[in-house]
């Protein structure tokens, strides 16, 4: 398979000086994921365990004092990394190849603007068609995604949640883009338009083709939308997997919990809550940042932290718990390096 | 085929319904007009009424000043003043009477500059005083608020970060302090511009070349005093608004969706922090009836705040009241068209 996304070792920090007081909060920490092509890679997680700079991060929506201090992200579109484009190439590549659909879809039109006037800030500079031509296509997607032409004179309060996001959604596929970052699409929706919203979203992926990176605390989200999802804790990625598999057999004593919380019909248990709090992302635990939390933890978790480590085709987990081929990270980039050197060695030779 | 999901409020059909409610609303706020101005006016005729200048007294007292002069006589005196100035019988007549001379559009006369009318000295002041206060209150606006937006857009650059500091210093400055100020700048230590009034006495006042550039120069230091102590509020009421607009979800996404960074700056920010400010400009537009009192009589110029003050020393309350309700039109009046205004600037405003 094609990789459409391939994020290594990215680093996103919080950097703020207040009257000389340096704080860090570490909120991205060596995340190293790839999502292939005409994929759906779901990430999951509690509330401030980075979900939402990581998006900010991959598509370089970052603000001081966020700041990316390291790693590398490359879209298959793109023959650099991201962070190498200068000011006009990234313009140029926003929402022709790369387009967001956020959290809060509510207000993200502007709200003294027809939406007409939105779609042609967004999509025109990047379709460049005469305007009357741009407005059919505008009018053949809108058909597409089952709404009235009309909503294009609409003002955005004119229209229902529901609806509000079925134009924040056509507003971010009208130029077809390789990629899609959905940041919590369906989080303020009730139940039955996120039934709605979800299929919508999935047909125009399914349409268009595009890969699509998935943000949401919701796993049952997930289960009906993502094809793999990672689980990130704390700034970190602790375990990755098909979709099916995660939910069946997780294996991160984290994600155990996750999916135990989860209702069940017919199972009467009361659901027992995790101890302690997450962590504070200025000053994280050492080691495994989830050991204060952990049922399983041992000396080791203290005093090192995982490797996301591969035990299976496709999957990954970073806890040493769940098997002897984790290493600590420090260890494994050194075999890593080791390696390397071999080879190169082997290849002066 | 499927049912489209149809937005409320869309098409001409309802166009018209909107019509009869905007016809509805228009009536509603034209009641309230009315009441404000009604319950205004009455509350600055009691209160002018209520003063402890009286006008005939005064007007008794320079006649008789010089010399012994009869009793009998000033009592007569008293008695004619009383009547000419309109001021016998008791208040409740006086009031009938100030209200059906007041549906007439007639103030009566001048008790200070008997017998001219209250109408003809107001007249002759206003032009300046519009003409001072429209310019200055206009430039005040245009320039703070373009500024602000920029100083709360642009939050790292040094020079708009100056600008801040610069107008939020001149901001609490009183009106009083900043005239005498620029007053001795450029009338005294670099003495290039006229100090008092509002036109050169050997100029004739008419529409020549010479007149309007005399009022020009005239006009030049009261209207810098008068911008200098408004254009802080504007610029900083821009700014913070223009700050807090920064982080609206549909800001943060035209800048994902790689929008124009000029169209951002322009329609996405500015026109969102535009609406109160407008509300703004209009009340300050309303109240330029009122005169710039301090302003006007530093510069000893012909308005109404000169005269205004002119009337309060004599007790001239014909001249008070008849500025006084013209003020309060003028407010009104100010309010009621940017209510009507309201809906089509910001469509979010519904007029039920």
């Amino acid at each position: 398979m094609d990789v459409a996304l391939s994020v290594r070792d990215l680093r996103a920090y919080y950097l703020t000086s207040h009257f000389g007081v340096e704080r860090e909060v570490r909120a991205v920490d060596d995340i190293t994921l790839s999502v292939e092509k005409k994929e759906i890679y779901g990430i999951a997680g509690e509330s401030s365990c980075g979900k939402s700079t990581f998006i900010r991060t991959i598509a370089a929506a970052i603000r001081p004092p966020l700041r990316v201090l390291g790693g590398s992200i490359r879209y298959s579109f793109l023959d650099r990394d991201l962070y190498d484009l200068d000011e006009r190439a990234l313009t140029e590549m926003r929402w022709k190849h790369l387009s967001c659909i956020l959290q809060g879809s509510m207000n993200v039109l502007n709200p003294v603007r027809r939406v007409r006037e939105s779609f042609k800030d967004f999509a025109s500079p990047h379709m460049g068609l005469a305007r009357s031509v741009f407005f059919d296509a505008v009018k053949a997607h809108l058909n597409r995604l089952r709404l009235s032409p009309t909503v294009l004179s609409a003002f955005p309060h004119e229209l229902s949640g529901g609806m509000r996001q079925r134009v924040a959604i056509a507003l971010a596929t009208v130029c077809r883009p390789e990629f899609i970052i959905a940041d919590e699409p369906t989080t303020a929706l009730d139940v039955v338009v996120q039934k709605d919203v979800l299929a919508l979203i999935l047909e125009m992926q399914r349409e268009i083709g595009s890969s699509m990176i998935f943000v949401t605390h919701d796993l049952t989200v997930h289960a009906n939308i993502s094809n793999r999802l990672g689980i990130m804790y704390a700034g970190r990625l602790v375990e990755e997997g098909s979709t099916r598999d995660i939910l069946r057999d997780p294996m991160h004593p984290y994600t155990r919990h996750l999916i135990a919380s989860l209702p069940r019909i017919g199972d009467v248990t009361p659901k027992k809550g995790l101890s302690g709090a997450p962590p504070s992302l200025a000053d994280p635990p050492s080691g495994c940042r989830f050991h204060p939390r952990c049922p399983l933890a041992m000396d080791i978790c203290r005093q090192a932290h995982p490797e996301l480590t591969a035990l299976a085709p496709g999957r990954r987990v970073a806890c040493y718990a769940v098997s002897p081929l984790v290493q600590p990270a420090h260890e494994a980039a050194a075999a890593r390096k080791a390696t390397k050197a071999d080879k190169s060695a082997a290849f002066l030779q | 085929m499927k049912e489209w999901p149809r937005a409320s409020l869309l098409g001409a059909e309802i166009e018209f319904a909107s019509m009869r409610t905007y016809a509805r609303y228009f009536l509603r706020r034209l009641g309230q007009f009315v009441f404000v101005v009604f319950v205004g006016i009455n509350i600055v005729f009691f209160v002018t009424h209520a003063t402890p200048v009286d006008p005939v007294e005064q007007a008794i007292s320079s006649a008789t000043q010089f010399g012994h002069s009869d009793p009998r006589a000033v009592e007569i005196m008293r008695k004619a003043l009383r009547e000419l100035y309109g001021l016998d019988g008791t208040i409740l007549q006086q009031y009938v009477r100030f209200w059906t001379r007041l549906a007439t559009g007639d103030f009566g006369p001048s008790l200070s500059a008997f017998p001219t009318p209250v109408s003809v000295l107001i007249r002759q002041s206003l032009p300046w005083t519009v003409g001072l206060l429209f310019t200055s209150t206009l430039i005040a606006w245009g320039v703070g608020n373009s500024l602000g937006g920029l100083a709360g857009y642009y939050r790292k650059n040094r020079l708009l970060k100056a600008v801040g500091i610069a107008a939020t210093g001149l901001q609490p400055i009183p009106s009083y302090i900043m005239s005498l100020v620029v007053l001795i700048l450029f009338g005294y230590i670099w003495p290039i511009l006229p100090i008092s009034g509002g036109f050169q006495m050997n100029v004739s006042p008419d529409l020549s070349i010479p007149f309007v550039s005399s009022v020009i120069m005239h006009s030049i230091l009261p209207v810098l005093s008068l911008v200098l102590i408004t254009i802080g509020a504007w610029f900083v009421g821009m700014r913070s608004l223009v700050s807090n607009i920064v982080t609206e979800d549909y800001v943060v996404y035209a800048e994902l969706a790689g929008v124009n960074r000029r169209r951002i700056l322009t329609s996405y920010i500015m026109r969102n922090a535009l609406t109160p400010q407008l509300t703004g400009l209009a009340l300050s537009l309303g109240a330029i009836f009122n005169g710039a009192i301090i302003t006007e009589f530093v510069f000893g110029y012909p308005g109404l705040g000169t005269l205004l003050v002119r009337g309060v020393n004599s007790g001239d309350y014909s001249l008070v009241l008849g500025i006084a309700s013209i003020s309060i039109v003028a407010v009104a009046t100010a309010v009621f068209v940017i209510d009507l205004l309201y809906p089509l600037l910001d469509p979010r405003v519904k007029v039920e």
